[in-house]
């Protein structure tokens, strides 16, 4: 398990762009080859997780299988080979508020290009049931298309495998926001009541010390007397 | 996690008896003295500088007067000419950055965004928790102000404070206007959840990726929008006209490695923290741009930085696995009902007290003896996640932070079962550059917003006031630069060679600003090579 791996110093070797790199094991991709000097090799953006600036692909030892991930979310194993694997951002397309399956095929005319293969949903690194969704957005179903695409990071790795021709987190993002446009305020905000507006003048205009001990007691009672 | 078997064992026997326990609040004095005691900006490891507006005055942390002391990174034989000429300059590219450059689409002003990432890499995008807005039946403006005031020890600026609140529920609108989808109950209203310090529920949140979902929204909506953007494209120095006013940025293009020297008629610092700075070797939540690259820009031309020895660190950074040291969990996993645990067993605090009195309990927790000692050498307290489960019903945790169920998954965490350990992370920089209700700095032709301003919060954030603050400020910078545009003056290093030989003729430091990267990350910060 993860906590004996830490301990033990011992070092592992993971080839990064062909080139051999020693890392100790418990360490994230994106840490190891900072700590060997190595961080131009892949971009890095927020090591954390949520901005998918460092896309690698990954293959396994003994394993033929490629894999798609973030660098700093996964963990050095003694064997993987790894080569930065960015994916080029494209044009926004501008959101509709009159979301229908005719004003997505205009934004996207090649929505029904979709032949099912599965690539996009293989390599998402948050999981994202990527094909799915894009099932979803042909036959309508546009709130929960939204709700998939939640933790989108938009890496862009559903588009690039699939060579530009459906592209599903552009699409994603095009529903998310086009629903989001058309909510109505008044329903989602209610009915905000504001204090009358005198007690700006008790909140502000006296010294640092009166100021503090009224907004006290307007955190208990809701106003402040004098 | 076998190793912490006896200590799990203890915090799993008393919580039936902790579950509905009710936190005696501290007495001011005991506030105060844990605050003294165990708060890291209080460990007297901080330095006051010689040079700039702030000499002699305020104590900064060391790694941070070494950059307000750093030498410029322009060669020595540099000399900027007008290589791109735009109307306004954004440096940088998070939320603020984006929120101005939406502010000034259609206003006819030609906009240049440099960033020193990729557009949206930023502190923004991984905020969690949510954003606040007074909008909830019991709430107002100023009950906003009120807690958000008492947070920040009182010290923040109440005018700036009050448009905060004030415009609150306005940024909102404009969010969802642009198709931002936060959290809604079943009768369709937003969601609002209590924050740490807040007398009533005010957090809207989009699951645990809120600012993801608004960092997404914009820059999508800037893409769209006639603002050009330049990406790896950090600011090295600001330029000026030599009778003071700002008058543009040399810039490093790292695309092609070389200097760019841009004119503008108005620039705006959108820079964001100082977290990856990491003070005191804590770890950081930050994004590795956070490296308060503003602040010495800003500096260097006569700014004052406001409460600069003031910084947040979140009382909920993960301490274990050692890959995911520093990162954050979010404070609404504890607003609804995750409790902070020592290794006794013992809920040593409320856990929605105010973020540094909160993060003192833990250090001092720690310091004393009671905290979880954790096989890579790290330690700290519990945060009793599954008991959100045990309150709500099972799935609560995913349903509503997915995001922290997805980032631990890989270590063999399931934070639904097992606890997670935490330790406080440098998170905030609650002071920054010294601005005015308009965003303008005391420098004509600069403005600043977000993250890289001071004032505003006092010396403690509350959880959601910093998303509001670059909605707010963001577009209000972006208002007051078009109806305050300067006149295009001539773009020199002439400020910035003065505050070279003020701080030549005091010492002489061999660190180079701005730091551009953190420390850990080894990397080569010299253009050209
Ligand atoms: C993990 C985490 C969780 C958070 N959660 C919350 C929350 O729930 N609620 C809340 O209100 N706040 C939260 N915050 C705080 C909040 O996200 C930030 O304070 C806020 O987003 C800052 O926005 P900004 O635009 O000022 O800075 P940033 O979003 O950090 O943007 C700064 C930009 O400037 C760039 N830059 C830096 N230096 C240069 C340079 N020299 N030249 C050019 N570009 C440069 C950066 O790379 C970045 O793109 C959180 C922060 C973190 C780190
Ligand atoms: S969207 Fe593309 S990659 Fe995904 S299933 Fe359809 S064709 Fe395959
Ligand atoms: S849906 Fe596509 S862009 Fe979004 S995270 Fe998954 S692979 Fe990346
Ligand atoms: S650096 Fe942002 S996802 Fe890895």
């Amino acid at each position: 398990m993860a906590g004996i791996n830490v301990m033990s110093q011992e070092h592992i070797e993971v080839i990064v762009s062909g080139k051999a790199l020693k890392a100790r094991p418990g360490l994230t991709l994106t840490h190891a080859l900072w700590e060997a000097g190595r961080a131009g090799e892949v971009q890095t953006g927020c090591d954390g997780g949520v901005c998918g600036a460092c896309t690698v692909s990954i293959q396994l030892k003994g394993d033929s299988k490629t894999l798609i991930d973030l660098a700093c979310q996964r963990q050095v194993e003694d064997g993987m080979t790894v080569f930065p694997y960015p994916a080029p951002t494209i044009p926004a397309v501008a959101p509709n508020r009159e979301i229908s399956p005719e004003s997505i095929r205009a934004a996207f005319p090649t929505l029904d290009r979709c032949t099912k293969c599965g690539a996009c949903s293989m390599v998402c690194p948050m999981d994202i049931p990527v094909m799915d969704s894009v099932t979803r957005m042909r036959s309508g179903a546009f709130e929960e298309a939204a709700e998939d695409f939640t933790s989108c990071i938009h890496c862009g790795q559903c588009r690039v495998v699939c060579e530009d021709r459906v592209k599903p987190h552009n699409m994603g993002m095009w529903v998310r926001r086009s629903l989001g446009m058309a909510q109505n305020w008044e329903r989602l905000a209610g009915s905000a009541v504001n204090s009358p507006d005198e007690s700006w003048d008790l909140l502000l205009d006296c010294d640092e010390e009166t100021r503090l001990a009224r907004c006290r007691e307007f955190r208990k009672t809701g106003r402040v007397e004098s | 996690m076998e190793w912490a078997r006896d200590s799990l064992k203890r915090l799993e026997d008393s919580r039936e008896a902790r579950r509905n326990a009710v936190h005696e609040e501290l007495s001011q004095e005991e506030v105060d003295r844990l605050l003294q005691e165990h708060h890291p900006d209080h460990s007297g490891k901080g330095r006051s500088i010689a040079v700039g507006a702030n000499a002699n005055a305020t104590a900064f942390p060391i790694e941070l007067a070494d950059l307000l002391e750093s030498k410029s990174r322009l060669p020595d034989d540099y000399v900027p000419a007008a290589d791109i000429e735009t109307d306004v300059l954004i440096i940088g590219g998070g939320g603020a950055a984006c929120s101005a450059a939406l502010a000034l689409n259609e206003s006819g002003l030609k906009t240049l965004l440099c960033a020193k990432l990729r557009l949206g890499d930023s502190n923004t995008v991984m905020a969690e928790g949510g954003i606040q807005a007074a909008l909830g039946p019991e709430d107002s403006a100023q009950r906003h102000f009120a807690d958000s005031l008492v947070g920040g020890h009182g010290k923040n600026d109440p005018q700036l404070l009050k448009r905060l609140c004030e415009q609150g529920p306005e940024g909102i609108r404009w969010l969802t206007e642009l198709g931002c989808l936060f959290d809604v109950t079943e009768e369709g209203m937003f969601r609002l959840r209590l924050g740490g310090g807040a007398s009533v529920p005010r957090v809207l949140a989009c699951r645990d990726y809120t600012g993801l979902e608004i960092m997404r929204t914009l820059k999508d909506a800037t893409r769209l929008t006639t603002t050009e953007i330049m990406e790896d494209c950090p600011a090295l120095e600001l330029l000026d006209d030599g009778a003071g006013q700002v008058s543009g940025a040399t810039i490093w293009n790292r695309q092609k490695n070389c200097l760019q020297s841009v004119s503008a008629r108005a620039v705006l610092l959108a820079t964001g923290g100082a977290g990856q700075l990491r003070f005191q070797q804590f770890g950081t939540s930050n994004h590795v741009g956070a490296t308060g690259d503003g602040l010495v820009l800003a500096y260097r031309q006569g700014c004052h930085l406001e409460h600069g020895g003031s910084f947040q660190y979140h009382p909920s950074g993960s301490c274990y696995p050692e890959a995911m040291s520093g990162r954050l969990v979010t404070e609404a996993i504890r607003s609804v009902g995750a409790q902070v645990v020592n290794n006794e067993g013992h809920c040593f605090i409320n856990e929605l007290t105010y973020r540094d009195v909160l993060a003192a309990a833990i250090i001092r927790e720690v310091r004393e003896g009671r905290g979880i000692q954790t096989p890579a050498g790290s330690c700290g307290v519990w945060l009793d996640t599954p008991l959100i489960d045990i309150k709500h019903g099972a799935g609560t945790l995913q349903k509503q932070f997915p995001g922290i169920v997805h980032r631990f998954a890989p270590f063999g965490i399931d934070p639904s079962q097992t606890p997670i350990l935490i330790y406080p992370t440098l998170h905030y920089q609650n002071g920054g550059v010294r601005v005015d209700e308009w965003c303008r700095t005391e420098i004509n032709g600069l403005w600043a917003a977000g993250e890289v301003t001071g004032g505003l919060h006092g010396t403690n954030r509350l959880m959601g006031n910093s998303l509001l603050d670059i909605i707010t400020f963001g577009r209000r910078a972006g208002e007051s630069i078009k109806a305050q545009l300067p006149e295009r003056k001539a773009a020199t290093r002439s400020a910035a060679d003065r505050f070279q030989r003020d701080l030549q003729k005091l010492s002489e430091s061999s660190v180079q600003g701005p730091q551009l990267f953190p420390v850990e990350m080894n990397m080569n910060a010299t253009p050209g090579q």
